[in-house]
């Protein structure tokens, strides 16, 4: 796949801002042409001075002239530099927005299988990169390319041979720049590679404290840890130590554009073809173009960062969306069928997690999912609730495909019970009350009740007014989850899918979240992901899987009588309840 | 600003020298970079010689003029390559040794250190703001220091022809300091503002992205989007505020320097005109007039990124003055493995956390559950053990003696522990197992991985011990997981385990294979186990019931479900939600 170039990238988000990044370029190149004045104004000086009996009243006429077009560059510098940072931080800002909006529309599974670290990386930080091309490069770059142009073609303009001379050190920095870069993209792949490996360790380092300081090691400090920043500190010296050479000998270089004007113009007026005036003239040209070079030089080592926040940030925004129906269908029942599903997470030739899966999920009826772990049970779920789309086959539910109905209706009938214990900034009330906008503060106190909640909201300092802000800390991870399923009660969504793993990680107050589930799973259509098969033994109907494929289905007794797996898990079960800590000892 | 650099060249500490050194360098670089100049207005005096008849200009005049051209560049090159070899390396030297030493002091400090400051900032402290450091510091000091060296160099060389014109460039240089000082203070003073906008868009993104599925889930996109579009927006107008706050005097800076090239040229001119300067002394001012000051004018960036450095510094500073907690204990060895706590009382951030507990565990072959309500205090009791936190009051010994009397490494040598939330590293699994105990052989690696019920799985891995843990394709189950850190616990041998029994449901035939590893764990130690699983809790030798940071029950099964209290409230519903099923609907 060919990749946009980062520039054109940076110059289509420009475009967000045309008008002030254009004007914030004129004034750029305007102010950078008013600083060529002064310039003209001391070789109008020094002419007076080769020329004739000078007078002051000229000197001081040309200096003011001088000094007010000094005033008007830095005045037209602001005026540019302030365009061009509003223009920058709204383009960011757009950027940021709409990368905030493709999230929302791309499966739900794309964006719960990356790390929050990583997306919040890129919408914060990696946007903010984009703030210096847009900002800075942009107006100073064109006009500092700009203004040596223009007086190349001055000096063009005096003799063309002196134009030459002022370039003649641009072919050594060419050559030192085409050398620094041969390997300059492998070795800036090779930095960063080097450089996320020393911080992976140090964040692994952080993180995994406590486990270190468990296993204490007599050594100075973890070894692997010494060794990874040791490593990075080798390699950057070697790679500076290397470019630091070409670096340093293009800013020696670069600006002393005396190398060819001087001796050339010399050579030139002992050839009677230069007078002492345009020698001047070509002298005080060089030097003025110096300053517009350099600046440019300084973005140079800046563009490789540039390029990678460019294209991380382009990859996100082209993130695939779910597409979604606009019209709402008529279901008629919540049965769920699965046929001839299959799936995998790497669609290029990876590993099928499902395939050819064909089901039938009853209404109002409980079905539990079980099997080793891996066998595709959770995927199953997150498919029904159109986390991803099956990459072949279909899903229906009450017979309409749910690729056909809207992602806002499949969020009705769905209610998918999670360990996330996401609170929005609200009131507690409110919290629930999004379950159901239109329920009356009695229903939502009930569904309080039902899912336990209703002793511990009480507590709170403004009981049901509490912002979940101020209540946030004080509230257990299990009282959150609570919380979250009276919402759900509200909701009273026919299908109910619940994740055991995660539903019940917080074996403290078990018992209430199982009251609490058992009010939000009466009557409805239940699909249970189970661990711990003493949970779903009541179940209407066990779907036992393993590797993406349905090994048998039945009802608990069924199973342990025809499948061979279901009874070695239920064995596995029952012999883990009664093994304890400390059994060892006995030898039993 | 100097300050600030100041402060950057102490923290290098040792290569401070090097530093210096380089501002030699900087020195000779700078006389390189001005004999252009004096060699231009050479050349061009010659030629007025040449046309008013003084002296004719010879050919040979221009080929000594190249040479010396090429001489100065070539000086150039030279001393600015050497200044960078001296004095940029350092930069990337120094932040190396600071990584190490932070990684030593974060292994000393309390744990307490860590939740005073969260992980995120740690680590950001340690990668992030380090790079940042990394990539500037030395640049900075170049940019400030030898920049004011270069600018000195060129006013001397000007003071040489005509004090008046040093005067006045000095004088540019000085409103441009002045300037600059303003900037910096405005930058210092936008840097909480900033930071804060910058926080809350951090802050903002974060709930966005993990709110995503409950959002979606009861339609609520409208006002996720309405509130991430405050923090962006809010952000977008601060920043374009801070820039405006900035964009006067960073004109000021650059003007106050161009106006004094101009009043330079004008005095040279002045000057001569009263015939009391050369022409070509005269053409040379006027060239020095224009490029005296680039080493200045650049600084303006350098007021920000210093403040940068500032913050970042004070942050290290803040991680370096953290207490750390073994610095005087002493390497003892424990003779058994009783512990013992005596009327210890413990607080966190001001909390009252324990309350006067005391308890005995008699060492070797015993089993004591601790249970108790969630907040109660169950995990602190086990990291005091540990020694992550120090008590408030009384104190804890192990084998007699009293934990701060020890170092961590002759405490925790001791001590294995299994945690409920699995951290393996990004490592090979054998060098994960390894980590119990880094001078264990592979055949030692081998024996506690079969031990652990881990053996067989890896092996089936195709790259068998050698697997990358996390890398595609080899992701473990959490059951795996578990079973790889009871094996690292294994290979440690400590008289001492301390067990956080797992909440979370775990698939059945992991659960049997966790629970098999955990036996041989055990085998023989003094076990501490936070316990939830009721057959756990039945066959402890001790029971501690923990309730409000204080125990309020202890002694065997047998004994305490015979009392009327919070153990027989607490197995009572155990029992239930353990043989609890999802009833029919119907």
């Amino acid at each position: 796949m060919k990749q946009k170039s980062w520039i054109s990238i940076v110059f289509s988000f420009a475009s967000q801002c045309r008008g002030k990044i254009a004007l914030s370029v004129l004034c750029a190149v305007i102010s950078v042409a008013a600083g060529l004045i002064p310039y003209w104004s001391v070789y109008q000086i020094i002419t007076f001075f080769i020329d004739s009996s000078p007078g002051m009243a000229e000197v001081w006429k040309w200096c003011g002239i001088g000094l007010g077009a000094y005033a008007v560059r830095f005045l037209l510098y602001g005026i540019s530099t302030s365009l061009s940072h509003i223009s920058a931080y709204t383009i960011l800002e757009n950027i940021r927005l709409t990368l905030a909006q493709r999230l929302m529309k791309a499966p739900l599974g794309t964006v719960i299988g990356e790390s929050v670290g990583k997306l919040k990386s890129i919408l914060v930080d990696r946007v903010e990169t984009i703030e210096l091309p847009l900002a800075h490069m942009i107006p100073e770059c064109i006009s500092n390319l700009l203004l040596p142009a223009a007086v190349f073609l001055y000096l063009v303009y005096i003799d063309w041979r002196m134009a030459l001379a002022m370039l003649a050190t641009l072919p050594f920095v060419l050559i030192a720049f085409a050398v620094m870069m041969k390997d300059f993209n492998q070795l800036y792949a090779d930095y960063m590679e080097s450089n996320n490996d020393v911080n992976g360790v140090i964040v692994e380092y952080v993180e995994g404290i406590e486990v270190i300081k468990a296993f204490n090691q007599s050594s100075s400090s973890y070894e692997k840890f010494a060794r990874a920043v040791e490593s990075f500190k080798g390699y950057t010296l070697k790679w500076y130590q290397n470019s630091w050479k070409v670096m340093n000998f293009v800013s020696a270089v670069l600006p002393s554009t005396f190398l060819g004007t001087l001796p050339i113009g010399m050579y030139l007026y002992w050839n009677g073809e230069l007078t002492p005036q345009d020698l001047a003239m070509c002298l005080i040209l060089s030097l003025g173009i110096v300053g517009p070079l350099m600046n440019f030089t300084t973005y140079i080592n800046e563009t490789k960062a540039i390029e990678y926040a460019v294209h991380d940030v382009e990859k996100l925004l082209h993130v695939e969306e779910l597409p979604d129906t606009g019209t709402p269908v008529k279901v008629r029942s919540m049965d769920i069928q699965l046929q001839d599903v299959s799936f995998s997470y790497d669609k290029e030739g990876g590993q099928q997690v499902l395939s050819h899966i064909n089901l039938n999920i009853p209404k109002g009826r409980f079905t539990a999912l079980v099997g080793p772990s891996g066998g595709g049970k959770s995927t199953i779920a997150r498919l029904i609730a159109r986390f991803w789309d099956v990459d072949n086959g279909k899903i229906t539910i009450g017979g309409v495909d749910i690729r056909d109905m809207p992602l806002s209706q499949l969020a009705d009938i769905v209610s998918f019970v999670t360990q996330d214990n996401f609170l929005f900034n609200c009131s507690m009330k409110e919290n629930i009350r999004l379950g159901n906008p239109n329920a009356s503060d009695e229903e939502v106190y009930a569904a309080a009740k039902a899912a336990c909640c209703d002793e511990f909201i009480q507590k709170l300092d403004d009981g049901y007014d509490t912002m979940a802000g101020d209540a946030g800390n004080r509230l257990s991870g299990g009282e959150k989850q609570r919380i979250s399923i009276a919402r759900l009660i509200l909701k009273n969504a026919p299908i109910v899918i619940l994740d055991e793993a995660t539903a019940f990680a917080d074996q403290e107050n078990e018992e209430k979240i199982h009251q609490s589930i058992a009010a939000l799973t009466r009557g409805k259509t239940l699909l249970v992901i189970a661990h711990r098969l003493s949970t779903i033994k009541n179940a209407d109907q066990i779907i036992v899987l393993q590797n993406g494929q349905v090994e048998n289905i039945g009802t608990h007794q069924q199973l342990l009588d025809s499948s061979f797996l279901y009874r070695n898990l239920w064995e596995a079960h029952i012999g883990a309840q009664k093994w304890s800590v400390g059994s060892g000892k006995g030898g039993n | 600003m100097l300050r600030i650099v100041n402060r950057l060249i102490q923290w290098t500490g040792n290569y401070k020298r090097r530093i210096y050194i380089g501002f030699i360098y900087a020195f000779i670089h700078s006389i390189f970079t001005a004999l252009p100049v004096v060699l231009a207005a050479k050349g061009l005096s010659a030629v007025l010689d040449d046309r008013d008849g003084v002296r004719t200009l010879e050919g040979q005049d221009i080929w000594i003029m190249l040479g010396a051209m090429i001489l100065a560049v070539l000086g150039r090159y030279l001393f600015s390559y050497l200044r960078a070899v001296t004095q940029e390396s350092v930069g990337y030297e120094a932040t190396a040794d600071e990584r190490i030493r932070l990684g030593d002091i974060l292994k000393r400090v309390s744990l307490g250190f860590f939740s005073e400051n969260n992980l995120g900032e740690l680590s950001a402290a340690a990668t992030t703001d380090l790079s940042f450091l990394e990539m500037y510091a030395m640049n900075m000091v170049n940019t400030v220091v030898n920049g004011y060296i270069t600018v000195i160099v060129l006013i001397l060389f000007l003071v040489f022809y005509s004090p008046l014109a040093g005067g006045i460039a000095l004088i540019g240089v000085l409103l441009s300091a002045l300037f600059l000082h303003l900037l910096e203070a405005r930058s210092r003073q936008n840097a909480p503002v900033h930071q804060k906008a910058q926080d809350n868009m951090v802050e903002s993104t974060i709930e966005y992205l993990r709110g995503m599925q409950v959002v979606k889930a009861f339609k609520q996109e409208g006002v996720s989007l309405a509130g991430i579009r405050k923090a962006y927006s809010a952000s977008k107008r601060i920043n374009i505020k801070i820039e405006m706050e900035y964009m006067p005097f960073n004109c000021l800076h650059l003007f106050s320097l161009k106006a004094a090239s101009i009043a330079i040229a004008a005095v040279a001119a002045l000057l001569t005109c009263n015939g009391s300067m050369e022409l070509s002394t005269m053409l040379m001012m006027d060239m020095f007039s224009f490029m005296i000051f680039g080493s200045v004018e650049t600084m303006n960036n350098a007021a920000h990124v210093l403040e940068v450095i500032d913050a970042t510094l004070d942050k290290l500073d803040g991680m370096k003055h953290a207490d750390i907690i073994d610095k005087d204990g002493k390497d003892i060895p424990l003779h058994n493995t009783n512990i013992e706590f005596r009327d210890v009382t413990f607080s966190y951030n001001k909390t009252p956390v324990l309350q006067n507990i005391s308890f005995s565990i008699p060492q070797g072959g015993s089993t004591t559950a601790i249970v108790g309500p969630s907040g109660s205090g169950k995990t602190t009791i086990c990291n005091l053990i540990a020694r992550f936190y120090d008590v408030d009051n009384g104190e804890i010994t192990v084998g007699g003696e009293n934990v701060r009397n020890l170092t961590c490494d002759s405490l925790l040598g001791n001590i294995s522990m299994v945690f409920q939330k699995v951290y393996l590293f990004h490592d090979t699994i054998e060098n994960n197992i390894r980590f119990g105990n880094p001078g264990a052989t592979q055949a030692e690696v081998i024996e506690a991985a079969k031990k652990a019920r881990c053996h067989d799985f890896i092996m089936a891995l195709p790259d068998g011990y050698r697997t990358v843990i996390g890398e595609g394709g080899s992701t473990l189950s959490g059951g795996e997981k578990q079973r790889i850190s009871i094996a690292r616990a294994i290979l440690k041998n400590a008289g001492i385990v301390i067990l956080d029994e797992a909440t979370a449901s775990i698939d059945p035939e992991n659960e049997h294979l966790i629970q098999q590893a955990l036996s041989e764990l055990t085998i023989g130690k003094t076990v501490i186990v936070i316990a939830h699983r009721l057959a756990t809790i039945e066959h402890a030798d001790q029971i501690l019931v923990i309730d409000k940071g204080q125990i309020v029950q202890k002694g065997t099964h047998q004994e305490l479900v015979g009392q009327e209290g919070l153990y027989r409230r607490f197995i009572t519903i155990r029992e239930r939600a353990e043989g609890w099923s999802i009833a029919t609907s119907h």
